[in-house]
Protein backbone atom coordinates (compact mmCIF):
# COMPACT_ATOMS: atom_id res chain seq x y z
CA UNK A 1 0.00 0.00 0.00
CA UNK A 2 2.49 2.50 1.04
CA UNK A 3 3.60 1.55 -2.80
CA UNK A 4 1.12 4.31 -4.11
CA UNK A 5 1.40 6.51 -0.96
CA UNK A 6 4.64 8.58 -2.30
CA UNK A 7 2.89 9.66 -5.82
CA UNK A 8 -0.27 10.27 -3.91
CA UNK A 9 1.36 12.78 -1.85
CA UNK A 10 3.30 14.71 -4.48
CA UNK A 11 -0.30 14.81 -5.92
CA UNK A 12 -2.32 16.07 -3.37
CA UNK A 13 1.28 18.68 -2.09
CA UNK A 14 0.24 19.54 -6.26
CA UNK A 15 -3.03 20.40 -5.66
CA UNK A 16 -2.52 22.28 -2.04
CA UNK A 17 -0.31 24.76 -3.85
CA UNK A 18 -2.74 26.91 -5.35
CA UNK A 19 -4.62 26.76 -2.43
CA UNK A 20 -1.83 28.05 -0.70
CA UNK A 21 -1.10 30.22 -3.37
CA UNK A 22 -4.77 32.24 -2.67
CA UNK A 23 -3.52 33.49 0.87
CA UNK A 24 -0.81 35.79 -1.12
CA UNK A 25 0.36 38.17 -1.81
CA UNK A 26 0.40 39.26 2.31
CA UNK A 27 0.16 43.31 2.65
CA UNK A 28 2.17 44.33 5.85
CA UNK A 29 2.54 48.10 6.05
CA UNK A 30 1.09 48.46 2.74
CA UNK A 31 3.84 46.83 1.62
CA UNK A 32 2.99 43.29 -0.38
CA UNK A 33 4.81 39.96 0.29
CA UNK A 34 4.37 37.13 -1.98
CA UNK A 35 5.00 33.77 -0.74
CA UNK A 36 5.26 30.77 -3.07
CA UNK A 37 4.66 27.59 -2.25
CA UNK A 38 7.25 25.06 -3.19
CA UNK A 39 5.59 21.81 -1.27
CA UNK A 40 6.10 19.58 -4.24
CA UNK A 41 9.92 20.97 -4.99
CA UNK A 42 10.52 20.17 -1.67
CA UNK A 43 9.11 16.67 -1.95
CA UNK A 44 10.75 15.67 -4.52
CA UNK A 45 14.38 16.44 -3.68
CA UNK A 46 13.84 14.40 -0.19
CA UNK A 47 12.71 11.92 -2.79
CA UNK A 48 15.70 12.56 -4.22
CA UNK A 49 17.82 12.14 -1.06
CA UNK A 50 15.87 9.22 0.33
CA UNK A 51 14.69 7.28 -2.21
CA UNK A 52 15.69 7.44 -6.02
CA UNK A 53 16.99 9.95 -8.06
CA UNK A 54 15.11 8.84 -11.21
CA UNK A 55 11.99 8.18 -9.45
CA UNK A 56 11.80 11.78 -8.44
CA UNK A 57 12.82 12.77 -11.52
CA UNK A 58 9.95 11.08 -13.90
CA UNK A 59 7.86 12.66 -10.98
CA UNK A 60 9.24 16.13 -11.68
CA UNK A 61 8.43 15.80 -15.39
CA UNK A 62 5.27 14.56 -14.45
CA UNK A 63 3.99 17.25 -12.57
CA UNK A 64 5.84 19.51 -14.07
CA UNK A 65 3.94 19.01 -17.10
CA UNK A 66 0.56 19.63 -15.46
CA UNK A 67 1.82 22.86 -13.44
CA UNK A 68 3.03 24.04 -17.08
CA UNK A 69 -0.38 23.30 -18.72
CA UNK A 70 -2.56 24.21 -16.16
CA UNK A 71 -0.91 27.14 -14.52
CA UNK A 72 1.46 28.80 -17.16
CA UNK A 73 0.43 27.81 -20.72
CA UNK A 74 4.52 28.10 -21.14
CA UNK A 75 5.45 24.20 -21.76
CA UNK A 76 8.36 23.41 -20.84
CA UNK A 77 9.17 25.71 -17.83
CA UNK A 78 8.64 23.68 -15.31
CA UNK A 79 8.65 19.98 -16.52
CA UNK A 80 12.56 21.04 -17.09
CA UNK A 81 13.35 22.61 -13.87
CA UNK A 82 11.72 19.74 -11.59
CA UNK A 83 13.98 17.18 -13.13
CA UNK A 84 17.40 19.61 -13.17
CA UNK A 85 17.11 20.33 -9.43
CA UNK A 86 16.56 16.65 -8.92
CA UNK A 87 19.63 15.95 -10.59
CA UNK A 88 21.35 18.52 -8.75
CA UNK A 89 20.07 17.14 -5.81
CA UNK A 90 20.99 13.87 -6.89
CA UNK A 91 24.54 14.71 -7.45
CA UNK A 92 25.37 16.86 -3.97
CA UNK A 93 24.41 13.88 -2.16
CA UNK A 94 26.55 11.97 -3.11
CA UNK A 95 28.74 13.77 -1.46
CA UNK A 96 27.59 14.62 1.45
CA UNK A 97 26.30 12.50 4.98
CA UNK A 98 22.89 12.31 4.62
CA UNK A 99 20.73 13.19 7.74
CA UNK A 100 17.73 15.40 8.17
CA UNK A 101 19.68 18.44 8.82
CA UNK A 102 21.99 18.30 5.72
CA UNK A 103 18.82 17.20 3.56
CA UNK A 104 16.73 20.01 4.44
CA UNK A 105 19.35 22.46 4.22
CA UNK A 106 20.29 21.29 0.38
CA UNK A 107 16.04 21.48 -0.04
CA UNK A 108 16.21 25.38 0.68
CA UNK A 109 19.13 26.32 -1.03
CA UNK A 110 17.57 24.38 -4.09
CA UNK A 111 14.43 25.97 -3.68
CA UNK A 112 16.20 29.45 -3.69
CA UNK A 113 17.72 28.80 -6.60
CA UNK A 114 14.72 27.20 -8.48
CA UNK A 115 13.00 30.70 -7.36
CA UNK A 116 15.88 32.45 -8.64
CA UNK A 117 15.85 30.94 -12.16
CA UNK A 118 12.45 31.49 -12.89
CA UNK A 119 12.95 34.88 -11.87
CA UNK A 120 15.80 34.94 -14.52
CA UNK A 121 13.47 33.24 -16.60
CA UNK A 122 10.41 35.56 -16.66
CA UNK A 123 12.38 39.11 -16.83
CA UNK A 124 14.33 37.30 -19.91
CA UNK A 125 10.29 37.29 -22.09
CA UNK A 126 9.83 40.38 -19.91
CA UNK A 127 7.19 39.06 -18.31
CA UNK A 128 7.89 40.77 -14.84
CA UNK A 129 9.56 43.87 -14.37
CA UNK A 130 11.28 43.57 -11.25
CA UNK A 131 14.66 45.06 -10.46
CA UNK A 132 17.10 42.42 -8.55
CA UNK A 133 16.36 43.98 -4.93
CA UNK A 134 12.81 44.43 -5.26
CA UNK A 135 12.38 40.58 -5.68
CA UNK A 136 14.77 39.75 -2.82
CA UNK A 137 12.49 41.51 -0.40
CA UNK A 138 9.71 40.97 -1.63
CA UNK A 139 9.44 37.65 -3.47
CA UNK A 140 12.65 35.43 -1.89
CA UNK A 141 12.84 36.20 1.59
CA UNK A 142 9.14 35.80 2.59
CA UNK A 143 8.62 32.56 0.13
CA UNK A 144 11.82 31.09 2.03
CA UNK A 145 10.90 31.84 5.43
CA UNK A 146 7.52 30.13 4.75
CA UNK A 147 8.78 27.59 3.14
CA UNK A 148 10.96 26.61 5.70
CA UNK A 149 8.41 26.78 8.05
CA UNK A 150 6.98 24.50 6.06
CA UNK A 151 9.85 22.12 5.28
CA UNK A 152 10.67 22.15 9.55
CA UNK A 153 7.43 20.96 10.27
CA UNK A 154 6.90 18.20 7.88
CA UNK A 155 10.33 17.26 6.34
CA UNK A 156 10.52 14.65 9.15
CA UNK A 157 6.83 13.39 7.90
CA UNK A 158 8.13 13.07 3.91
CA UNK A 159 11.02 11.00 5.35
CA UNK A 160 9.24 8.69 7.85
CA UNK A 161 6.61 7.84 4.67
CA UNK A 162 9.92 7.61 2.54
CA UNK A 163 11.54 5.23 4.87
CA UNK A 164 8.55 3.15 5.03
CA UNK A 165 8.68 2.88 1.74
CA UNK A 166 11.99 1.62 1.13
CA UNK A 167 11.49 -0.56 4.17
CA UNK A 168 8.52 -2.28 2.44
CA UNK A 169 11.11 -2.37 -1.14
CA UNK A 170 13.42 -4.60 1.21
CA UNK A 171 10.58 -6.70 2.32
CA UNK A 172 9.53 -7.49 -1.37
CA UNK A 173 12.84 -8.30 -2.25
CA UNK A 174 13.76 -10.11 0.12
CA UNK B 1 33.88 12.80 -31.26
CA UNK B 2 33.22 8.97 -30.74
CA UNK B 3 33.87 9.03 -27.00
CA UNK B 4 31.55 12.37 -26.78
CA UNK B 5 28.57 10.57 -28.97
CA UNK B 6 29.28 7.22 -26.21
CA UNK B 7 28.62 9.95 -23.69
CA UNK B 8 24.41 8.80 -23.38
CA UNK B 9 23.42 10.80 -20.73
CA UNK B 10 25.17 14.27 -22.41
CA UNK B 11 23.46 13.59 -25.68
CA UNK B 12 20.09 12.93 -23.45
CA UNK B 13 20.60 16.22 -21.64
CA UNK B 14 21.48 17.99 -24.87
CA UNK B 15 18.22 16.40 -26.74
CA UNK B 16 15.80 17.60 -23.51
CA UNK B 17 17.25 21.27 -23.72
CA UNK B 18 16.41 21.17 -27.64
CA UNK B 19 13.08 20.04 -26.61
CA UNK B 20 12.50 22.31 -23.98
CA UNK B 21 13.38 25.66 -26.02
CA UNK B 22 11.01 24.52 -29.08
CA UNK B 23 7.92 23.71 -26.38
CA UNK B 24 8.99 27.18 -24.80
CA UNK B 25 8.88 29.00 -28.17
CA UNK B 26 5.98 27.20 -29.29
CA UNK B 27 3.76 27.72 -26.36
CA UNK B 28 4.91 31.52 -26.11
CA UNK B 29 4.28 31.86 -30.00
CA UNK B 30 0.58 30.41 -29.55
CA UNK B 31 -0.68 31.09 -26.29
CA UNK B 32 -4.78 31.93 -27.08
CA UNK B 33 -5.13 28.51 -29.02
CA UNK B 34 -5.06 25.62 -26.74
CA UNK B 35 -4.74 22.21 -28.43
CA UNK B 36 -6.63 19.17 -27.19
CA UNK B 37 -4.54 17.88 -25.19
CA UNK B 38 -4.15 20.73 -22.72
CA UNK B 39 -7.56 21.24 -23.12
CA UNK B 40 -7.78 17.35 -21.49
CA UNK B 41 -4.89 18.27 -18.66
CA UNK B 42 -6.39 21.67 -17.53
CA UNK B 43 -10.26 19.73 -17.45
CA UNK B 44 -8.98 16.82 -15.02
CA UNK B 45 -6.58 19.03 -13.51
CA UNK B 46 -9.60 21.39 -12.48
CA UNK B 47 -12.08 18.85 -11.58
CA UNK B 48 -9.36 17.76 -8.73
CA UNK B 49 -8.32 21.25 -8.13
CA UNK B 50 -12.19 21.71 -7.44
CA UNK B 51 -12.07 19.54 -4.63
CA UNK B 52 -9.05 21.01 -2.97
CA UNK B 53 -10.08 24.56 -3.16
CA UNK B 54 -13.77 23.92 -1.53
CA UNK B 55 -12.75 23.52 1.71
CA UNK B 56 -9.93 26.15 1.28
CA UNK B 57 -12.29 28.78 0.86
CA UNK B 58 -14.68 27.44 3.58
CA UNK B 59 -11.82 28.23 6.14
CA UNK B 60 -11.04 31.88 4.48
CA UNK B 61 -14.39 32.43 4.89
CA UNK B 62 -14.57 31.54 8.69
CA UNK B 63 -11.74 34.49 8.68
CA UNK B 64 -13.61 36.60 6.64
CA UNK B 65 -16.64 36.21 9.33
CA UNK B 66 -14.64 36.77 12.24
CA UNK B 67 -12.53 40.00 10.81
CA UNK B 68 -15.95 41.63 9.54
CA UNK B 69 -17.58 41.19 13.28
CA UNK B 70 -15.02 42.78 14.39
CA UNK B 71 -14.75 45.75 12.08
CA UNK B 72 -19.00 45.98 12.80
CA UNK B 73 -18.93 48.98 14.79
CA UNK B 74 -16.80 50.79 12.90
CA UNK B 75 -18.77 50.14 10.05
CA UNK B 76 -21.68 50.68 11.56
CA UNK B 77 -20.87 54.37 11.89
CA UNK B 78 -20.12 54.92 8.79
CA UNK B 79 -22.97 53.04 7.34
CA UNK B 80 -25.63 55.39 9.23
CA UNK B 81 -23.86 58.38 8.29
CA UNK B 82 -23.81 57.61 4.45
CA UNK B 83 -27.70 56.16 5.15
CA UNK B 84 -29.26 59.23 4.19
CA UNK B 85 -27.69 60.29 1.38
CA UNK B 86 -28.07 57.13 0.22
CA UNK B 87 -32.27 57.12 -0.18
CA UNK B 88 -32.20 60.35 -2.37
CA UNK B 89 -29.78 58.57 -4.74
CA UNK B 90 -31.68 55.85 -4.84
CA UNK B 91 -34.94 57.57 -5.82
CA UNK B 92 -32.87 59.09 -8.01
CA UNK B 93 -31.72 56.25 -9.75
CA UNK B 94 -35.43 55.17 -9.75
CA UNK B 95 -36.38 57.52 -11.63
CA UNK B 96 -33.55 57.97 -14.20
CA UNK B 97 -33.81 53.94 -15.12
CA UNK B 98 -37.80 54.43 -15.40
CA UNK B 99 -36.70 57.73 -17.55
CA UNK B 100 -34.18 55.85 -19.41
CA UNK B 101 -36.50 52.94 -20.48
CA UNK B 102 -39.24 55.28 -21.52
CA UNK B 103 -36.57 56.83 -23.72
CA UNK B 104 -35.43 53.95 -24.95
CA UNK B 105 -38.63 52.90 -26.08
CA UNK B 106 -39.24 55.67 -27.98
CA UNK B 107 -36.45 55.82 -29.53
CA UNK B 108 -36.90 51.88 -30.69
CA UNK B 109 -33.74 51.13 -29.18
CA UNK B 110 -33.47 47.76 -27.64
CA UNK B 111 -29.84 46.27 -27.48
CA UNK B 112 -27.59 48.16 -25.63
CA UNK B 113 -24.05 47.87 -24.29
CA UNK B 114 -24.86 47.57 -20.77
CA UNK B 115 -26.92 44.36 -20.48
CA UNK B 116 -25.17 41.61 -19.79
CA UNK B 117 -25.46 38.03 -18.38
CA UNK B 118 -23.97 37.58 -14.98
CA UNK B 119 -22.00 34.29 -14.50
CA UNK B 120 -21.48 33.21 -11.11
CA UNK B 121 -17.95 31.58 -10.52
CA UNK B 122 -15.54 30.41 -8.53
CA UNK B 123 -11.74 30.73 -7.84
CA UNK B 124 -10.07 27.22 -7.81
CA UNK B 125 -7.00 28.04 -8.18
CA UNK B 126 -4.48 30.97 -8.61
CA UNK B 127 -1.36 30.60 -10.10
CA UNK B 128 0.60 29.40 -6.89
CA UNK B 129 4.27 31.00 -8.93
CA UNK B 130 2.76 34.55 -9.18
CA UNK B 131 5.02 35.75 -11.90
CA UNK B 132 1.62 35.84 -14.05
CA UNK B 133 -1.17 37.07 -12.65
CA UNK B 134 -3.89 34.54 -13.40
CA UNK B 135 -6.42 32.68 -11.44
CA UNK B 136 -8.89 30.05 -12.68
CA UNK B 137 -12.54 29.44 -12.88
CA UNK B 138 -14.72 26.75 -12.71
CA UNK B 139 -16.56 27.72 -14.96
CA UNK B 140 -15.65 27.18 -18.78
CA UNK B 141 -17.48 27.12 -22.49
CA UNK B 142 -20.28 24.69 -21.56
CA UNK B 143 -21.33 27.31 -19.23
CA UNK B 144 -21.36 29.77 -22.13
CA UNK B 145 -17.82 31.53 -21.38
CA UNK B 146 -16.01 32.52 -24.16
CA UNK B 147 -12.33 34.75 -24.56
CA UNK B 148 -11.99 38.23 -23.69
CA UNK B 149 -15.31 38.15 -21.51
CA UNK B 150 -15.10 40.61 -18.47
CA UNK B 151 -14.49 39.03 -15.01
CA UNK B 152 -15.42 41.30 -12.21
CA UNK B 153 -16.32 41.23 -8.16
CA UNK B 154 -19.20 43.52 -6.77
CA UNK B 155 -16.21 45.92 -6.19
CA UNK B 156 -15.49 46.10 -9.87
CA UNK B 157 -13.35 44.75 -13.16
CA UNK B 158 -10.26 42.46 -11.95
CA UNK B 159 -9.71 41.01 -15.65
CA UNK B 160 -10.62 39.24 -18.71
CA UNK B 161 -10.73 35.96 -20.29
CA UNK B 162 -8.08 34.48 -21.67
CA UNK B 163 -8.45 30.88 -22.22
CA UNK B 164 -11.38 28.45 -22.32
CA UNK B 165 -11.88 25.02 -21.93
CA UNK B 166 -15.09 22.88 -21.32
CA UNK B 167 -14.90 23.44 -18.02
CA UNK B 168 -12.21 25.65 -16.31
CA UNK B 169 -11.36 28.98 -17.59
CA UNK B 170 -8.38 31.07 -17.20
CA UNK B 171 -8.46 34.82 -16.10
CA UNK B 172 -5.76 36.97 -16.41
CA UNK B 173 -5.99 40.00 -13.62
CA UNK B 174 -5.64 43.46 -15.08
CA UNK B 175 -2.94 44.32 -12.99
CA UNK B 176 -0.92 41.73 -15.58
CA UNK B 177 2.31 43.03 -16.74
CA UNK B 178 1.64 41.93 -20.22
CA UNK B 179 2.40 44.52 -22.81
CA UNK B 180 -0.40 43.56 -24.85
CA UNK B 181 -3.51 43.71 -22.08
CA UNK B 182 -5.85 46.53 -23.00
CA UNK B 183 -8.86 47.44 -21.75
CA UNK B 184 -11.45 50.34 -23.47
CA UNK B 185 -12.23 52.53 -20.32
CA UNK B 186 -14.03 55.97 -20.09
CA UNK B 187 -14.22 58.43 -17.65
CA UNK B 188 -17.53 59.86 -16.21
CA UNK B 189 -18.05 63.27 -15.78
CA UNK B 190 -18.21 66.06 -17.56
CA UNK B 191 -20.98 66.19 -20.43
CA UNK B 192 -19.68 63.24 -22.43
CA UNK B 193 -17.14 60.35 -21.49
CA UNK B 194 -13.51 60.62 -21.72
CA UNK B 195 -12.35 57.91 -24.00
CA UNK B 196 -8.88 55.97 -23.24
CA UNK B 197 -7.16 52.93 -22.85
CA UNK B 198 -5.87 51.16 -19.27
CA UNK B 199 -2.76 50.05 -20.59
CA UNK B 200 -0.05 48.10 -18.17
CA UNK B 201 0.12 48.62 -14.14
CA UNK B 202 2.39 50.44 -12.00
CA UNK B 203 3.52 47.06 -9.93
CA UNK B 204 5.03 49.58 -7.13
CA UNK B 205 1.88 52.29 -6.98
CA UNK B 206 -0.28 49.28 -7.58
CA UNK B 207 -2.32 51.50 -9.78
CA UNK B 208 -3.37 51.08 -13.63
CA UNK B 209 -1.97 52.94 -16.03
CA UNK B 210 -5.16 54.89 -18.22
CA UNK B 211 -3.45 55.89 -21.24
CA UNK B 212 -4.34 57.67 -24.62
CA UNK B 213 -6.65 60.42 -23.19
CA UNK B 214 -6.51 63.49 -25.45
CA UNK B 215 -4.59 66.19 -24.29
CA UNK B 216 -6.95 69.04 -24.66
CA UNK B 217 -9.14 67.29 -21.94
CA UNK B 218 -8.99 68.05 -18.55
CA UNK B 219 -9.37 65.59 -16.00
CA UNK B 220 -9.70 65.80 -12.54
CA UNK B 221 -8.66 63.63 -9.23
CA UNK B 222 -11.66 60.84 -8.11
CA UNK B 223 -13.09 61.01 -11.12
CA UNK B 224 -14.70 57.45 -11.99
CA UNK B 225 -12.90 55.09 -14.62
CA UNK B 226 -15.46 52.40 -16.11
CA UNK B 227 -15.29 50.55 -19.09
CA UNK B 228 -16.39 51.77 -22.44
CA UNK B 229 -18.13 48.64 -24.29
CA UNK B 230 -16.05 49.55 -27.34
CA UNK B 231 -13.34 46.98 -26.53
CA UNK B 232 -14.86 43.70 -28.05
CA UNK B 233 -17.18 41.86 -25.89
CA UNK B 234 -17.30 43.61 -22.36
CA UNK B 235 -20.11 45.04 -21.47
CA UNK B 236 -20.57 48.92 -20.70
CA UNK B 237 -20.10 50.86 -17.76
CA UNK B 238 -18.26 48.22 -15.18
CA UNK B 239 -16.34 50.54 -12.65
CA UNK B 240 -12.69 50.27 -13.30
CA UNK B 241 -11.53 52.32 -10.48
CA UNK B 242 -10.88 56.34 -9.82
CA UNK B 243 -8.48 58.45 -11.06
CA UNK B 244 -5.59 59.71 -8.45
CA UNK B 245 -3.00 61.83 -10.36
CA UNK B 246 -2.88 63.32 -13.97
CA UNK B 247 -0.12 63.49 -15.91
CA UNK B 248 1.39 63.53 -19.47
CA UNK B 249 2.95 60.47 -21.22
CA UNK B 250 6.41 59.91 -22.17
CA UNK B 251 6.16 61.01 -25.34
CA UNK B 252 3.70 64.71 -24.28
CA UNK B 253 1.29 64.18 -26.85
CA UNK B 254 -1.11 62.55 -24.64
CA UNK B 255 -2.51 62.57 -21.08
CA UNK B 256 -1.79 59.50 -18.90
CA UNK B 257 -3.80 59.14 -15.63
CA UNK B 258 -3.06 56.92 -12.35
CA UNK B 259 -6.17 54.45 -11.55
CA UNK B 260 -6.70 52.96 -8.51
CA UNK B 261 -8.65 49.77 -9.24
CA UNK B 262 -11.56 49.32 -7.07
CA UNK B 263 -11.22 46.33 -6.86
CA UNK B 264 -8.99 43.87 -4.67
CA UNK B 265 -7.02 41.41 -6.25
CA UNK B 266 -6.28 39.45 -3.06
CA UNK B 267 -8.29 36.51 -1.49
CA UNK B 268 -10.24 36.47 -4.38
CA UNK B 269 -13.41 33.76 -4.35
CA UNK B 270 -16.31 34.27 -6.06
CA UNK B 271 -16.26 36.76 -9.49
CA UNK B 272 -18.84 37.15 -11.72
CA UNK B 273 -17.87 36.35 -15.78
CA UNK B 274 -20.28 39.24 -17.69
CA UNK B 275 -22.01 37.61 -20.98
CA UNK B 276 -22.64 40.94 -22.75
CA UNK B 277 -26.15 40.47 -23.82
CA UNK B 278 -25.71 42.42 -27.48
CA UNK B 279 -24.17 40.24 -29.72
CA UNK B 280 -20.94 41.69 -31.19
CA UNK B 281 -20.42 42.01 -34.77
CA UNK B 282 -17.99 44.32 -36.92
CA UNK B 283 -17.23 46.74 -34.53
CA UNK B 284 -15.94 44.12 -32.33
CA UNK B 285 -13.59 42.79 -34.93
CA UNK B 286 -12.34 46.26 -35.36
CA UNK B 287 -11.56 46.85 -31.76
CA UNK B 288 -9.54 43.21 -31.31
CA UNK B 289 -7.71 44.08 -34.03
CA UNK B 290 -6.70 47.34 -31.87
CA UNK B 291 -6.07 44.62 -29.05
CA UNK B 292 -3.87 42.16 -30.58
Amino acid sequence: MIRYLLPALALALFFLEPVFGLFSPLQLDGVYYYIVPRFLLMYLIFVTVYYDAKRAMIYGLFFGLLYDVFFIDIIGLYSFLYPLMCLIASYIVKSVQRNLVVATLLTLVLTALFEFMLYLFFSAISLAALPAEAFFISRLLPTMIANSVFLVMLGWAFKLIIDARLIERENSKA
Amino acid sequence: MSRFLSNKRLILLLLGVILLVALISYSLRDRDNVNFAERLIKDTVGAGQSLFSGPAHFVTGIFDNVDSLLNTYKENQHLKGRLEEFATVQAEVTDLRSENEQLKEIVGKEADLRDYNPVQATVIARNPDQWEEKIILNRGSSDGVEPDMAVMTAKGLIGKVSLVTKTTSTVELISTQNPNYRVSAMVLGGAEGVFGLIEGYDAERRELLLKRIDAQIELEVGQQVVSSGLGGIFPKGLIIGEITEVTIDEFGLTKLAYVKPSADFTLLNHVMIADRAMPDGDEAEAVEEEGS
